[in-house]
């Protein structure tokens, strides 16, 4: 077959490359929404791919994993005697102030975890071990908070609450947009931080002691036994620890991203983005579209003289919007994916264009293109073939 | 070659619509009777045809010739099944157009009718080749089968070192041919054509004319052409005149055949 409408499109190659241009611009304002969107919705669950728990316990008050109540660490225990438990772990999550050494306040949130634990542990550690947070009033900090909490390097200090830390390893990709920076340490330096007095001691403070049954942890999370009914497992466990709430960690995560993406209305304002991403694509594309085919008019008029079905004509049109589609959406995917590589580079702000992100926007632009072409199809069904005949 | 050419079996799709008459000398290749055709100008009526028979015969190369305004094209487009006429019945190849809903007229001219226009009408982003093919496509001659007929026919035509050449590159009486090839492509029984010299010099109008006549001739097909150009005349079986709306056998005024300059 000739593609007349290959060739009718990569005849007029400025206005082609201008077509495409909006075409770009179009797929990388909708996918960068879109993006942005994923994003931060994932950023606010961020922690929670930090674990490998079945099942997260915390207060029945929580409203999503930062705005909760605490336990106490004697439901430790109970938890680890619930029928199909296999391991139960304790997790702090509390916020606090962090005080620079140029005396500036920052909020932070103190995470405190065993380093011996295997359920929860940053991910990826660029430097520093596990066990370095033992140590009394050791921390980690995140690479990517560094700069807003004035800090450096391993080695540096600050103090959080009114004790004294100092870092001994770095962690990347815990960044959370909606979440002040995470400090991460152990469960008993967290308890410190977290109890420490309004004003700062004259002298170094003790070591940090265990916790006792009374002292406070936010989360408890749970491994099941293999081939556990884990719905079965939540009732279980909800009733031997009274005023508490289970969640499989896929609800919390997903109850988490739905209070951020509704509470703050970015999903609206992004959503919206993207919304005028496509207009704006459709309008170039029918635009583009229409000039061609009024450029091209007499040749149309020619094939329906011909006797061409309208259905030819429509196809050349459709043909040529979808070459625009994928001829666009090629380098706008192109460009998002190195913006994207760029920010969480820069400034470890995620643009996450997952496959169905990008199978998604490919679906949107191919849309967009066909939709653009009815006004083009329209002014073809309207073409007089006698026209052909004049001259 | 030529007797290749010339035998070549025709893809079904290409069957006229009436095999038992389409190429049957007796049946006239168009008939049209009583045809009337007014347009609207603002809120007048003005009759552009006033009642015309014609038959012209199967194997015939006939032109259409009369003063500027006297309805020759809109005559040419009547019988090619594009404009539908005021009154009056046209049928083509002994199959009556008239009142075929639009989608089936379309698949009419596809299969039966050739044209050829003034402007040529060449694809401008398609070479020469790529033209006729496009046309074979529209036919439903598709790929290979195509491809090889475009060029077949281009070597009739005298254009075989030109396949691959855009119609910007073509000098008129070349476009011409292409566009001749492109009107005999898929093998039609009827080829109408508005004007087909007006671009061209009178010499070269007269040798592209002559080669078209050959051409169809040898796949007896019928033509129809207005023209302005009595250079041409000899070519013709037939003239027929159109004047005040009505055929005439002789022009009453012959003013409007041009003298060549
Ligand atoms: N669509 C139309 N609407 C109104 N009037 C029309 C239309 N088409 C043709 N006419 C008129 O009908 C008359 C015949 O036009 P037509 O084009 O058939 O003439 P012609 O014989 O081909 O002339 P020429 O030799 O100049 O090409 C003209 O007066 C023209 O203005
Ligand atoms: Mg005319």
């Amino acid at each position: 077959m000739v593609s007349i409408a290959r060739k009718n499109l990569f005849q007029d190659l400025p206005r082609f490359i201008v077509a495409q241009a909006g075409i770009m611009f179009s797929v990388g304002l909708v996918t960068i929404q879109i993006g942005i969107l994923n994003g931060f919705t994932r950023s606010s669950t961020v922690l929670i791919e930090n674990a490998d728990a079945d099942i997260w316990v915390t207060s029945e008050e929580l409203r999503h994993l930062a705005l909760t109540l605490p336990l106490e660490y004697e439901q430790l225990a109970e938890a680890k005697e619930v029928e199909g438990v296999d391991r139960a772990e304790p997790l702090i999550a509390q916020s606090t102030v962090w005080r620079d050494k140029s005396n500036q306040i920052a909020p932070i949130r103190i995470i405190g975890f065993d380093p011996e634990d295997t359920l929860f542990r940053p991910r990826t550690l660029l430097e520093g071990t596990l066990k370095d947070i033992q140590q009394p009033y050791k921390i980690f900090v995140d690479q990517a908070d560094l700069k807003l909490l004035d800090v450096s390097a391993v080695g540096d200090r600050a103090e959080i609450g009114s004790y004294e830390g100092e870092i001994k390893g770095i962690t990347t990709g815990t960044r959370s947009i909606v979440a002040s920076p995470y400090i991460f340490t152990s469960l008993p330096n967290a308890t410190a931080y977290l109890n420490s007095p309004i004003a700062k001691p004259d002298e170094t403070p003790p070591d940090p002691p265990d916790l006792t049954d009374q002292n406070r942890i936010t989360y408890i999370l749970v491994k099941a036994k293999s081939g556990e009914n884990l719905s079965a497992l939540k009732d279980r466990l909800e009733e031997a620890l009274p005023g508490t709430k289970a969640f499989t960690q896929a609800e919390l995560t997903e109850l988490t991203q739905t209070y951020w993406q509704q509470s703050t209305g970015v999903g609206y304002i992004l959503g919206l983005g993207a919304v005028v991403g496509i207009v704006v694509g459709t309008v170039v594309v029918g635009q583009i579209l229409y000039s061609s085919v009024t450029d091209h008019l007499r040749e149309f008029g020619t094939m329906k003289a011909m006797g061409s079905s309208d259905w030819y004509i429509y196809r050349v049109i459709l043909e040529q919007a979808l070459w625009m589609a994928v001829l666009g959406y090629l380098p706008g995917m192109g460009l998002c994916l190195g913006l994207g590589a760029w920010t969480i580079q820069a400034q470890a702000i995620q643009i996450l264009i997952s496959p169905v992100t990008a199978a998604g926007v490919f679906v949107v632009t191919v849309a967009m293109c066909s939709g653009a072409a009815i006004f083009a199809i329209q002014k073809v069904t309207r073409l007089d073939p006698a026209l052909v005949f004049k001259s | 070659m030529q007797l290749a050419f010339r035998q070549r079996p025709q893809p079904m799709t290409l069957m006229t619509s009436n095999p038992d008459t389409a190429g049957d000398l007796a049946t006239p290749a168009i008939q049209a009777k009583g045809i009337e055709m007014a347009f609207q100008v603002g809120d007048q009526q003005f009759k552009v045809l006033k009642g015309i028979d014609l038959e012209i015969k199967t194997g015939d190369v006939e032109l259409l010739m009369g003063p500027s305004g006297s309805g020759k094209t809109t005559l040419l487009s009547i019988l090619g099944g594009i404009l539908t006429p005021t009154s009056g019945q046209v049928s083509l190849l002994g199959q009556s157009i008239t009142g075929l809903p639009r989608h089936k007229l379309s698949k009419f001219r596809l299969q039966n009718i050739g044209f050829i226009f003034q402007g040529f009408n060449l694809f401008p982003a398609l070479t020469a080749a790529e033209n006729i093919e496009a046309t074979l496509n529209l036919k439903g001659i598709r790929g290979r089968a195509a491809k090889k007929q475009s060029i077949k026919l281009l070597r009739q035509v005298g254009l075989a070192d030109k396949t691959r050449s855009l119609p910007r590159d073509l000098s008129g009486g070349q476009k011409q041919r292409v566009a001749i090839a492109r009107a005999l492509a898929g093998n039609p029984k009827l080829i109408l054509a508005d004007e087909p010299t007006a671009a061209l010099d009178s010499q070269r109008g007269h040798t592209i004319m002559e080669l078209l006549r050959k051409l169809a001739k040898e796949e007896g097909c019928t033509v129809l052409m207005v023209t302005h150009d009595p250079r041409i005349m000899d070519i013709a079986d037939r003239v027929v005149y159109v004047e005040d709306g009505l055929i005439t056998p002789k022009p009453a005024n012959p003013s409007f055949v041009h003298k060549p300059e």
